[in-house]
């Protein structure tokens, strides 16, 4: 029966009833929109996780002792470089400086200028900027979120940190790190090591924590065990642990997203099956007229059928460019919150446009089946009744 | 069978389930409706004159006995070929018109020529042409919930005229209309009657008592032809 008087019917049903079909659309668009919008967030946060670890060493070795971390000494550099299999062992000097006026805390992260992989991320970093004036002076690089809150607390170029030793160091600000790379540097100050040292409170032979690669990812497993059984106060962590604990923060809020989602969808299903059944007698009495007047019932549940599928895509498509306008173009305020909210300094992320189309098919499929289901079901129990009935 | 016969009626029963009891609604029909042939079912509200008339358009289905149109049984057809016989044999004009408010005059004529495959601009040609027989011409882009009762009624017998179909069933069709109205009704009937058309009416009008064409009136009460 799909021929052009089909068609032409089927466009004069959608458009005359335009306000009927406009209103389950809305409703299926705000849907959409959120669960796409969530997604979206939580793909391109994946994405820019993955990017920012695919640069990063594979293992991190600490030094912990009744479960606090402590400095490590410099000298586990030198034994890690006598086991075979591991390559660019890098010495780390960071830690968390308290603005405790306010309850914020900067990351600082010390860069070694001798050390060539620190050296090269850096320049990598900051493309502009001259690296050897940097390390000439007190100076430090600062995230977006370190610079407006400093401007906003009077501190114009300059910081004064207090030591452990109880003496001010006053450190100017060189640079801003580029937005980019807000979504981990944002309340991150990088300053030569030894500057970094001092207002840690390190002594010249400690660091916080020593790097390094492992290039066979078959030997992980094994590196983990024999490394912790060189001292007994040895944290070892590699990256595949920093990501899953990464992407079990994400993908928790997206779960949530996901449950909230999976309610609504079922309430909507609920009263789109209302809509179709019993309740709405108009929609029984219109199949049952048709069925009076030649339809047989798969000429009405082809009619349904598609007349729904336009709905479900039109509803689909509009959705999810709305969330890709939201998320993409907009940066997702209200929801950004909800992700990145809990930070300690204010952050503007700009999220990587990421669509993952595994993730999108099967939205489409959780939000059309149900949707579909709810239309069809009563309507083919309608049209499967004796017209008479029906049109009652 | 006779090559003239168009409706075929053999003990015909339909009953409800109603509170319990077994309610009969129509009792041990036998009945024989010849090709052009006007038959007229008289009786009062309830007498089950709708429900014979649903039957003969495959609307409902008996509880025995059998409703044969030109020797097919329709209750007894897959959904398919029930649906083509109605589409394509049966023109059905309700009591209450059952016109799709939110369509337009000439859009409600082509609903039942939707499904027969024919290119749009041959249903146009029909459903113009039904309209001109119907005298509503002049309304076809007219939505159908501005139209009045007599207008609203020339709209559903334009629209079971459209697939030019041999029997044309009427469900109590001067109900809703004033006197006027149901006069030009009858017009139009006699004109159908003119065209060969099998008619069968179920209506309690006075009206249809006296008609000034060749028609048969069969009484019913309670369920049964008297």
């Amino acid at each position: 029966m799909t021929n052009n008087a089909f068609w032409h019917f089927l466009t004069l049903q959608l458009f005359k009833e335009r306000s009927k079909h406009t209103s389950v659309i809305l409703i299926s668009v705000m849907i959409l929109f959120l669960l796409s919008s969530v997604l979206f967030i939580s793909s391109s946060i994946r994405f820019s996780l993955d990017e920012t670890l695919k640069v990063q060493p594979d293992f991190v070795v600490s030094r912990l002792q009744g479960g606090s971390s402590i400095a490590t000494p410099l000298a586990w550099g030198d034994e890690l470089l006598d086991i075979y299999g591991i390559s660019k062992v890098t010495p780390r000097v960071y830690g968390r400086y308290y603005f405790t006026a306010k309850e914020k805390s900067f990351l600082i992260v010390g860069v070694d200028f001798m050390e060539e992989q620190s050296h090269e991320r850096l320049q990598k970093l900051i493309e502009t900027t001259d690296i050897k004036t940097f390390f000439e002076g007190k100076q430090m690089l600062v995230g977006a979120g370190v610079k407006t809150y400093l401007e906003a607390h009077f501190y114009k170029g300059s910081y004064n940190f207090l030591t452990p030793d109880g003496t001010f160091e006053k450190v100017k600000v060189f640079n801003t790190l580029p937005t980019q790379s807000n979504l981990l540097a944002n309340d991150m100050m990088v300053m030569p090591i030894d500057l970094a040292r001092k207002v840690l409170g390190l002594g010249s032979e400690e660091v916080s924590d020593i790097t390094f690669n492992v290039p066979n990812p078959d030997e992980w497993d094994m590196m983990t065990d024999k490394l912790s059984a060189l001292h007994y106060d040895l944290h070892v962590v590699n990256k595949n642990e920093v990501r899953k604990s990464y992407e079990n923060l994400y993908n928790y809020k997206g779960g949530l997203f996901l449950m909230l989602f999976i309610i609504v969808l079922g309430t909507f299903a609920l009263i789109l099956y209302q809509r179709y059944s019993m309740v709405y007698s108009s929609e029984r009495r219109h199949i049952g007229l048709l069925r009076a007047l030649g339809w047989s019932i798969n000429d009405v549940l082809k009619l349904k059928l598609i007349e729904t599928l336009i709905v479900v895509f039109s509803s689909f498509i509009l959705g999810v460019f709305l969330a890709y306008v939201y998320v993409f173009m907009v940066g997702a305020p209200i929801l950004r919150e909800i992700f990145l909210g809990g930070q300690n300094l204010d952050n503007v992320v700009s999220f990587v446009p990421v669509v993952d189309f595994s993730v999108l098919s099967s939205i489409f499929l959780i939000y059309a089946l149900p949707f579909i289901a709810a239309v069809l079901v009563p309507v083919w129990r309608v049209s499967v009744t004796d017209p008479k009935e029906a049109m009652l | 069978m006779s090559g003239d016969m168009m409706i075929q009626i053999e003990n015909l029963n339909r009953t409800f389930a109603h509170a319990g009891n077994e309610v009969k609604v129509l009792q041990d029909i036998n009945l024989t409706i010849q090709k052009g042939e006007c038959v007229i079912l008289k009786g009062v509200s309830g007498s089950g004159k709708t429900t014979l008339l649903s039957l003969m358009a495959g609307l409902d289905k008996p509880s025995s006995g059998k409703v044969l149109i030109e020797g097919e049984p329709i209750s007894k057809l897959p959904d398919a070929f029930a649906s083509e016989l109605r589409a394509k044999k049966i023109g059905m004009i309700f009591q209450h018109f059952n016109l799709f408010e939110h369509l337009s005059v000439a859009e409600n004529v082509t609903i039942p020529l939707i499904p027969s495959g024919m290119k749009m601009k041959e249903i146009h040609s029909k459903v113009e042409r039904s309209l001109t027989l119907a005298n509503i011409i002049h309304k076809k882009e007219i939505l159908a919930s501005r139209l009045s009762g007599g207008e609203k009624q020339r709209t559903a017998i334009g629209r079971a005229l459209v697939a030019n179909p041999d029997i044309i069933l009427c469900d109590e069709p001067t109900a809703n209309l004033d006197r006027d109205n149901s006069l030009l009704f009858i017009d139009i009937l006699k004109e159908l009657h003119s065209m060969g058309k099998t008619i069968v009416v179920a209506t309690h009008d006075p009206l249809f008592d006296n008609l000034s064409f060749e028609s048969r009136v069969i009484p019913m009460v309670d369920g049964k032809i008297v």
